[in-house]
């Protein structure tokens, strides 16, 4: 408003430089106020009318586009983070899954480890308590052989002792006596 | 011909050769106290048993053994029975001929082992007691064995009644060895 009053103001003022004489030579020809308030008009017009519109419009275009990619990368973010969340559930499931693998892994170890050194300590007991077995029987059979061994030289000890003690008289007593005990035997 | 039957005709025709010459109890009684010397003398066995000796030498070594100890006929039996090369079987032979001698005779013999030579009246005792105790009519092979080291051992055909030191000395070494 005030830039449409200006000329007029201008315009008030030569008539004022016109009354006083010397201000004329400042002040342009009416006429030229007159094209120049035109042109300006003119101007005016065509901005208001369709530059300030158009404009208007470059700028809701840029804010709305703004907002949209604004809003797009909100999504986005959002997306992001969901996945984000995804991961990490994943990676903390697949953290369990391989924690409860191993841990099986270890009782399974430990299982096998229990097993085997069981059925060793069984294996080991059996050939110490067959090595007892046969120590014993490698015993009883050493003792049996010299019993016998002292049988057979007291036998023959004996028998050379009595051979040499049986005198004649002896073995004719024998003899008698193995007629006598015939008699028990008749059938 | 099994082994059995030629040691069983060999007593056959033993014991025909004997009874012709009216010698039977003499040579029975002889060749079986010479089959008990051939199994107690393990030089004469093997000496009379090498198929390497030739017979003449095995022939010798009878004679030299038995010429003076035996009829003539019994050295000349164990002779033909050395010459056909059976003298391993001559133990088995006397045995035969001793069994079918005594089967003659409706006897069974008494092989009878002592450490001493019996007299007569033993021998006599022995024979009634054994007869008595087998129920059978023993006639008495008498066989001094000083392995039997005292008392008897007498063997009726497969019974044997072994009153021995030696039996029971081997009856306490099973004794002990049983412990």
């Amino acid at each position: 408003m005030i830039q449409f009053l200006a000329p007029l103001v201008i315009l008030a003022g030569e008539a004022v430089v016109e009354e006083s004489g010397g201000i004329d030579l400042l002040l342009p020809d009416t006429s030229e106020l007159i094209a120049g308030f035109i042109a300006f008009s003119i101007i005016f017009v065509f901005v208001w009318k369709w530059v300030l519109p158009a404009a208007d419009q470059a700028l809701a275009a840029r804010q709305e586009a703004i907002t949209g990619k604004l809003t797009q990368a909100e999504g986005a973010k959002q997306e992001a983070e969901s996945l984000l969340n995804d991961y990490k559930e994943q990676l903390a499931r697949a953290k369990g899954e391989a924690n409860e693998i191993v841990d099986d892994a270890r009782q399974m170890a430990d299982a096998l480890r229990t097993d085997l050194v069981g059925k060793a300590e069984a294996e080991a007991e059996s050939i110490r308590g067959k090595a007892r077995e046969d120590a014993a029987a490698e015993k009883e059979r050493a003792a049996g052989q010299i019993r016998d061994e002292v049988a057979s030289l007291s036998l023959e000890l004996a028998q050379k002792v009595v051979a040499g003690s049986v005198d004649e008289s002896a073995q004719r007593t024998l003899v008698d006596r193995y007629i006598d005990d015939l008699g028990s035997l008749e059938t | 011909m099994a082994a059995d039957q030629r040691i069983d005709g060999y007593a056959a025709a033993i014991l025909e050769v004997a009874k012709a010459e009216g010698e039977l109890a003499r040579v029975g009684d002889e060749l079986f106290r010479i089959a008990r010397a051939f199994e107690s003398s393990s030089e004469l066995r093997d000496a009379l048993s090498d198929p390497r000796l030739p017979t003449e030498l095995k022939k010798g070594i009878v004679d030299d053994l038995l010429g003076s100890r035996a009829s003539a006929l019994s050295v000349s039996l164990v002779n033909f029975v050395v010459s056909v090369g059976m003298s391993s079987e001559l133990p088995a032979i006397a045995d035969r001929l001793a069994e079918r001698a005594a089967a003659e005779r409706n006897k069974v013999i008494a092989e009878v082992r002592t450490a001493i030579e019996l007299n007569d009246e033993t021998v006599a005792r022995l024979t009634a007691s054994l007869s008595r105790a087998t129920g059978k009519d023993v006639e008495l092979k008498a066989v001094v064995d000083p392995s039997v080291v005292g008392g008897v051992v007498a063997k009726v055909g497969d019974v044997v009644i072994d009153g021995s030191l030696s039996h029971r000395m081997q009856e306490i070494q099973k004794t002990l060895t049983r412990r």
